[in-house]
Order: structure tokens, then sequence, then C-alpha cells
């Protein structure tokens, strides 16, 4: 018996398989799902999701959302996701870099905004500690 | 008979303005290629959401939550999503239809400076005006959400509605009232969810685990999905709109182009009859001679 995985952003579906096992960064830690799991729902952190399939890896960053288990049917829904490879180090540098100058310029800006530009920058985290893990 | 010059001056202002609406048309194609795009990429992303919100509903049935609450409505808040510009076809004046029918009190925010207009002219209770870009980021449509969901927390208004033109086709645009809060209609809206992306709902009724705990995932997830659900409603309204536009457009260089046609005809008719009349003369000028 195998899952499936469905990883689903707002702009696109970015990741859906059929998997073995899958690890989900949440917020009380990770989480690891195998077959037969019981219903659960859950919200998800920043943070790295790998997949096992077929005794291979597969590395993803996600950012911000929710998982749901139902049945051998697992569906994340995040804020953002993106593949390891796709992952640009250089352009995410630069974002990283951005966002830091704008939290600096503006201290006032509004709660919401420097939410956002702090979540941004968590998931820039995410992507280059991936990225470099492997070397 | 209008004179040649006449005839000719008219031909050219059609032609000029036959140019100006396949411009138009064009811009608006490529717009409404991405916006449907977006409106379109959004869906299983929404879709996912209520499904995990209809697994959890059941299952939390004593849980509280002020968005789940039915309570009496004295004042409805609406927000009105219309374009900023003009030239759509009946867009915006079907939404107003769907606006003058509403008889009981009611708060109106839009979305749209056509909206914002037009609740104006008619004197109707407007709350608040956001200015929305064409690419309508989420960020920016986030901030009229947050607004009418802080005014309904505090009992300014007791329902979140939407009236938007919802995205069929090309061709078909459903102007929608859509009700978002309270949500004690969810099950319905589901069902509706379900019967219009064609799957079944799935059953599974083991007892469901929440992590961190039930209340704290329903705290998340709630405001979570109203932001995210009248967002694409909002995509789904500027989809509409560049569809809209395009076809008004291509309508009118369509007719633009038969006006042209009568127009030649008529001139040239015109031309020949002064051709004739001429020869006429001279002919009779010799004859005489």
């Amino acid at each position: 018996m195998s899952l499936t995985l469905e990883i689903v952003t707002p702009e696109a579906r970015v990741y859906s398989d059929t998997i073995d096992t899958v690890v989900i960064p949440t917020v009380d830690g990770e989480i690891g799902i195998l077959p037969g799991h019981i219903p659960l729902l859950t919200q998800v952190a920043d943070g790295e999701l790998r997949v096992i399939k077929d005794g291979k890896e597969l590395f993803l960053a996600v950012g911000n959302g929710f998982a749901q288990v139902e049945g051998d049917k697992i569906s994340i829904l995040a804020e953002r996701a993106i593949t390891e490879e796709k992952i640009d180090e250089k352009a995410v540098e630069e974002a990283l870099k951005r966002a830091e100058t704008q939290l600096k310029e503006s201290a006032h800006l509004d709660p919401a905004e420097q939410e956002h530009l702090h979540s941004v920058m968590r998931f820039a985290g995410v992507q280059l500690a991936l990225k470099r893990r492997k070397r | 008979m209008a004179s040649t010059r006449d005839i000719r001056r008219r031909i050219k202002s059609v032609k000029n303005t036959r140019q100006i609406t396949k411009a138009m048309e064009l811009v608006a194609a490529s717009k409404m290629k991405k916006a449907q795009q977006l409106a379109l990429a959004g869906r299983p992303y929404t879709q996912l959401l209520s499904s995990m919100l209809a697994a959890l509903a059941p299952r939390v049935a004593e849980l509280k939550h002020p968005f789940l609450d039915q309570r009496e409505v004295k004042v409805r808040g609406i927000l009105l999503v219309t374009t900023d510009k003009g030239l759509c076809g009946p867009l915006n004046a079907n939404l107003f239809k769907l606006v003058t029918e509403i008889k009981t009190p009611a708060k109106f925010f839009t979305m749209g400076r056509k909206g914002a207009q037009f609740i104006a002219r008619t004197h109707r209770d407007l709350a608040a005006d956001f200015a929305v870009q064409d690419r309508a980021p989420f960020s920016e449509v986030k901030v009229a959400i947050e607004h009418m969901v802080q005014k309904y927390l505090a009992g300014e208004i007791d329902t979140v509605e939407v009236i938007y033109s919802r995205f069929r086709n090309t061709l078909v645009q459903e102007s929608t009232l859509r009700p978002v809060l309270p949500l004690a209609s969810l099950a319905s809206f589901i069902q509706q969810a379900h019967t219009e992306a064609g799957t079944v709902p799935k059953k599974d009724d083991r007892d469901m685990l929440f992590e961190p705990s039930a209340p704290e995932v329903l705290e998340a997830l709630i405001p979570f999905y109203v932001n995210r659900h009248v967002y694409q409603l909002v995509l789904s309204a500027r989809a509409s709109e560049h569809s809209a536009r395009m076809v008004a457009m291509k309508t009118a260089k369509d007719n633009a182009t038969k006006l042209v046609g009568e127009l030649s005809l008529e001139y040239n008719k015109a031309r020949q009859a002064a051709i004739t009349q001429e020869i006429l003369e001279i002919a009779a000028a010799q004859f005489a001679a």
C-alpha cells in the first residue's frame, strides 16, 4: 500500500505523486507519515519536507500552511513550496537581502507587512539551508 | 445624398475607432489569458482548503468560533467587486442589478472604481472603497477582507457577502452573490464546490488527530480560509473583466469593419453619380456648341 502526496500552493500544484513516506515539518516538530496513518490535520511550519519514494529521498522547502492525512491521501496546502533542484541560490540570497533592507529601512511598516517580510526571510533561510547542506 | 467629402471623413473616423478597439482587444486578450490562468491555478488550492474544512467541521461540532455563529442579520455587509474602467460590456450593469435587488439595510464595501461611483450615486451606504491593482495581489485584497472581518467581529455588520462576476468561460460571466460569513452554510457550500469540480466527497470517519489541538487548528484555518476564499472570488472577477472587455472590443471592431464597408459602398456610389453627372454636362455642352 502506498501513499499519494499532493502539495498545492496558490500558484500551482507543486508535487503530486505516489510515495512511500513523507516527513512534514509542523509547528510542533516533524511528523513522519507512513501508510495506515490515522486521519490528521496539522499546521505546517516553514521547513524542509522529506519525501521517500522507491528508496530515494527528495527534499522540498515548504512554508506556512496546513497538512491533512485522510485515508492514504496526504494533502499539503502551503503558501510557498519549491523542490530542491528548482531553488536558485542567488535569487534567494538577493530576495533575502531585499527583505532585510526593507525591514531595516521602514520601522513604520504596518505589522502585517512586517510579518510578511519575516515569513519571506524565514522561507529564504529554509531554502538556503536545504541547498547548502548537500555539499 | 451626403457629399463625397463628408463620407470620406466619416470613413476615416470610423477607421480610427476600429484601430483603437482593435488595440484594446489585443491588450484585453493578453490580460485575460494571465487572469484566467491565475484564477484556474488558484482553484485546486481553494478546493483543497474547503475540503479540509469539510473534514474538520463534523468532528468539531462542539467548537465555538465567531465565524460559525449564526446571528440575527440586521445590517448586511456586502463587498462589491467591479472593474475600475468601463468598456467591458454589460458586466458592471449586471452587478448593479443585483445590488438594486437588495432591499434590507446593508453596508457596502467596494473594490473597483465603477462600483464605488454607483453606490455613491444611488445614495447607498458606502462604508469603504479599496483600490486594488489590476494584477490583484493577495496582499491588497487581504486588506479589504480583513477590514470587513473586523467590522463583522465588532458587530457593525452581521454578514459578509460578495457580489462579483463569476467566470464561467470567455463568453459567459455570471453576476453572483456569494455569502462568505457566517460559515453556517459551510456544508452546502462544500457540496457545491464538489459538484462544480465534479468530485465526490471522501469518507474516512475514523477519529481525526489534530496537532497542536483542534481549537488551535480551527483558529488558524478559518481566517485563512476566509481570506483565500474571497481572494479566489476576486481573481474570478478579474478574469471575467478582461474576458468581457475583450468580447466587447471584438464586437466593436467587427461593427466598425461593417460600417466602413457600408460607408465605402455609399462613397463609391456618390462618386460614380458625380462622374456621370459631369460627363452628362460635358456632353450637353458639346452638343449645344
